[in-house]
């Protein structure tokens, strides 16, 4: 009788609207697309097909999959075992590694991987400085590891949410049944976190394969590469067209990493034991440091090179004005909020209905992460100037884009909540008489708001650092810190990039800050 | 007072022409009523607000008050030309210059995807690929006579939808320490060709600039000749391919590289931030790698404020215009009446060969050559 009692007020959830709601933002959010295939089914066919068929997109497609692939391995292989050491060890200084261990997220992918080059390279910084010669960084390796570094933190945020709400008593129970500690891991808290876990290291390889700044830096040609390449000859019918075979490889990623995250979530869970560290301590210690400081003294130490090349030319053009920290904060924030407004019904839905439409909408979210920035940024330039012309070049369309772009780091956290959320609970409400919107608001809404909240924070952290699309849709003269230190950067005026930099690297360190916080209400 | 009759545009009609006069004439009457500044921002005829443009710079005195709104896609960066926006909103306060900076690619394309709903009143572009390619598809509105009598036909379209602004010329950076200017060679084809520049050498293949050099060297020397350039560059000279200018001079001088094939730009502003590094800059002679190549304006087909845009393209070329591209980004003139002084040598001693910049439109030929044969980023 409670089963029944709690399918129908699944069903009675399921009412007409939230569907609807939901496959309209997933339409919204996909736009793009449209203009995606009108421009590819604009080629010329001959020179599309030898296009197509050249050995060139085999290398670009061989080198993005393996991009994608080793980059999501290596960051599960780093991201995992600190989300343990952070949650379930005695480790020293815990809360001061998880931070360190979260912020490579706000640092900008163009500018984490000057900033190794910079400092990495034989003529580098760091070789000048302690006068030794450092090996090269660069190639498909050097992409590979930058990109690791920079993007690990989705996989360590995700296992970390998932550590740290599992029942570990379950754990507990294991052992009583003579596991070891690290059979209990593999037989008991891996298949938990694992869907957690798949959430991350989807982000992590939809970062990679629409990442350019880093592989163009590094000389690898990936899709992104082609793609630009195609722009820059003015060719946009086959950048449409290197897009639409993108989102071909983005389409099975998305399939292999449904499948992984068949979860049923639990119950919150707490306690559990901790696994003392002993001699291991400072040799686990040592190693988060070493990945916090390659990851976030190595940017800092560019800026203050930056910042101290003094010399050459003034340049008022690009002298720091607090207007563009303002924009910056302004956009990202209004991002975020409408991120969160379109997550909820779709992350809600997909996590509560076994249904089609509800995983469709929520997958449809991810197509605009793995599209790199130029081209939803020109898709829009297009829907906007022609469909709706009186928004064109405004706030709203730029905050479109970056929703667009963003969305699915809210909708997975807002999905990971809810799956959190316990029936009984809700079916408790109903006993008090709430109308299932009563029971959202009251019930539901409250217990997942740290999660809501930490993606949210994402959202806002990746727009700051956001570039190309923010170059072609801003309204005209309202500059952002990514554009500034683009301008200063590229011409070679160091020292005008470097407090942008900062601010924007100290000012989405914050928002990481209050990501982390909402980790302490899962501890109840 | 500027006169608004109508003028012998090709095509028009009698009927446009009465309607032209009957508004110019009102508009007439009316600047009379409202001062001495001459014609509004939404005057469409292009004629001159104050002095025409000669085939020697005026100066900013002689030429019509600039006032109103003006929307300016520029694919040039903030540092090479907001401060000339400056100038000009110092010397008119009633003009504001609208800026949006990207790309140069960037904004051809986003210029083309906006058709007639762009907001753009002027597109100055980084190179004259871009103006060449609006121009194949007629997207530019005819320039008024003066401004294309002013600037030479080799600077310039000769059709009038388009004009140079400021010019640079291809140039081959090297580091001062292994070599001297006077080591190199003079031919582009031996930097293919001799062994001294393998494993040393580098290009940047996505840029504008380099795709442009190589259009020309299809024009001037034949596609077999081109191929095989781009083939031993890639093959046997290994050369190393970046995709950004100031991480490829900068590896120059830092000795990771020696030579470079690239933009005289980025080794200025090296040198300008020390002038003790160790970038030099050296020429071919009467071959594409010295193309000269020239940054311009076009007025797009979808501006309402043609006449604004016209005077504004007046004052560029007008002698203040060209001294800030000659003070400030160490470029050179288009206009006569202007003289080049600085680091590079003056123009009249550069071979550079003749060549007609519109045939930088065609870039996709290029393009496709250098992926065939392996020269990509």
């Amino acid at each position: 009788m409670f089963d029944q009692q709690l399918t129908r007020e699944r069903g009675s959830s399921m009412a007409f609207g939230l569907p609807a709601v939901s496959v309209a933002i997933a339409l919204l959010v996909v736009s793009p697309l449209f203009w995606i295939v009108l421009r590819a089914s604009q080629v010329d066919p001959v020179r599309a097909l030898s296009l197509v068929a050249s050995a060139q997109t085999a290398t670009i497609l061989g080198n993005s999959v393996a991009l994608m692939a080793l980059v999501t391995v290596f960051s599960v292989v780093i991201g995992v075992p600190m989300a343990v050491l952070t949650t379930r060890t005695d480790l020293p200084y815990r809360r001061f590694w998880t931070v360190a261990g979260s912020l490579p997220l706000v640092v900008p992918s163009y500018i984490g991987a000057f900033a190794f080059v910079a400092a990495f390279g034989r003529h580098g910084e760091f070789g000048r400085l302690f006068g030794i010669p450092l090996p090269q960084i660069d190639g498909f390796s050097g992409a590979v590891l930058i990109i690791t570094l920079y993007t690990y933190p989705y996989v360590f945020l995700s296992a970390r949410a998932a550590l740290l709400s599992m029942d570990a008593s379950l754990i507990s129970a294991a052992r009583t049944l003579n596991r070891t500690p690290l059979q209990a891991f593999r037989e008991v808290t891996v298949p938990q976190i694992t869907p957690a876990v798949g959430a991350g290291a989807l982000l992590v390889a939809l970062y990679a394969i629409s990442d350019f700044g880093t592989p163009a830096f590094m000389g690898v040609e990936v899709f992104t590469s082609a793609i630009y390449w195609e722009y820059g000859a003015f060719n946009v019918e086959y950048a449409a067209l290197l897009s639409l075979q993108l989102l071909a490889v983005t389409a099975v990623v998305l399939l292999i990493e449904a499948r992984i995250g068949q979860d049923d979530g639990g119950p919150g869970g707490s306690g559990g034991e901790t696994i003392r560290l002993g001699r291991w301590r400072w040799p686990a210690a040592g190693t988060m440091a070493l990945v916090a400081v390659v990851t976030l003294l190595v940017p800092v130490v560019i800026f203050a090179r930056w910042a101290l090349r003094g010399a050459g030319t003034e340049m008022p053009s690009l002298a720091f004005d607090l207007e563009y920290a303002v924009n910056s904060v302004y956009l990202s924030a209004l991002a975020a909020l409408v991120a969160a407004g379109f997550a909820l019904p779709v992350g809600y839905l997909s996590a509560r209905s076994d249904g089609v439409v509800g995983r469709l909408a929520e997958r449809a979210t991810y197509v605009g992460f793995a599209v790199p920035g130029i081209v939803i940024g020109l898709a829009l330039v297009f829907l906007g100037s022609q469909y709706v012309p009186w928004i064109y070049r405004t706030v709203p369309l730029l905050v479109f884009a970056y929703v667009v772009r963003f969305l699915p780091q809210v909708v997975g956290s807002t999905r990971s909540a809810v799956l959190q959320v316990d029936d009984r609970l809700l079916e408790a409400a109903r006993t008090l008489d709430e109308d299932s919107m009563g029971a959202f608001r009251r019930v539901t809404l409250p217990l997942i708001a740290p999660g809501v909240v930490a993606g949210t924070m994402l959202v806002f952290l990746t727009s700051m650092k956001e570039l190309p699309a923010t170059l072609m849709l801003q309204p005209i003269g309202m500059e952002t810190l990514a554009t500034i230190i683009w301008s200063a950067h590229s011409t070679l005026y160091y020292r005008y990039a470097a407090l942008p930099a900062l601010i924007l690297v100290v000012v989405s360190g914050l928002s990481m800050l209050i990501v982390l916080t909402q980790e302490d209400t899962y501890d109840s | 007072m500027p006169s608004h009759s109508p003028d012998d545009r090709p095509g028009s009609t009698t009927r446009r022409n009465l309607l032209a006069a009957g508004a110019g004439l009102a508009i007439t009457g009316l600047a009379g009523c409202l001062g001495d500044s001459g014609a509004s921002d939404t005057d469409d005829s292009g004629e001159p607000w104050g002095d025409a443009l000669e085939s020697s710079a005026v100066s900013w005195d002689d030429l019509g008050d600039l006032e109103g709104d003006l929307t300016v896609y520029s694919g040039r960066k903030r540092s090479q030309i907001d401060p000339l926006f400056q100038q000009l909103e110092e010397a008119y306060p009633d003009l504001t210059i609208n800026r949006d900076y990207d790309d140069n690619a960037r904004q051809l394309n986003k210029l083309r995807e906006e058709g007639d709903a762009s907001p753009a009143d002027v597109f100055y572009t980084q190179s004259s690929g871009a103006l060449a390619n609006l121009k194949q598809d007629d997207l530019l509105r005819d320039l008024p006579a003066d401004i294309v009598e002013a600037v030479p036909a080799d600077k310039s379209d000769p059709d009038g939808t388009w004009t140079g602004a400021s010019g640079r010329v291809r140039a081959v950076q090297f580091n001062t320490e292994t070599f001297e200017a006077v080591d190199l060679p003079t031919d582009i084809f031996e930097y293919a060709e001799d062994e001294r520049f393998q494993g040393i050498i580098s290009t940047r293949p996505n840029s504008g600039t380099f795709q442009s050099f190589i259009v020309a060297m299809l024009e001037l020397e034949g596609e077999q000749a081109t191929r095989e350039w781009v083939r031993a560059m890639v093959d046997d000279q290994d050369a190393t391919l970046y995709s950004s200018g100031s991480a490829q001079a900068e590896a120059i001088e830092a000795g990771e590289n020696q030579v470079g094939l690239g933009n005289q730009y980025y080794a200025a502003r090296i040198l300008n931030n020390d002038p003790e590094a160790n970038l030099g800059v050296t020429f071919t002679e009467n071959d594409p790698g010295t193309l000269f190549n020239v940054s311009g304006v076009g007025i797009p087909e979808s501006t309402g404020k043609f006449g604004l845009a016209a005077e504004f393209t007046r004052h560029v070329l007008a002698a203040e215009g060209q001294e800030f591209f000659v003070d400030v980004n160490g470029e050179y003139p288009v206009v006569e009446g202007v003289e080049y002084v600085g680091a590079m040598p003056p123009l009249s001693d550069l071979e550079t060969p003749d060549f007609d910049l519109n045939a930088l439109a065609d870039v996709e030929r290029a393009v496709d050559l250098l992926r065939e044969e392996g020269m990509t980023v």
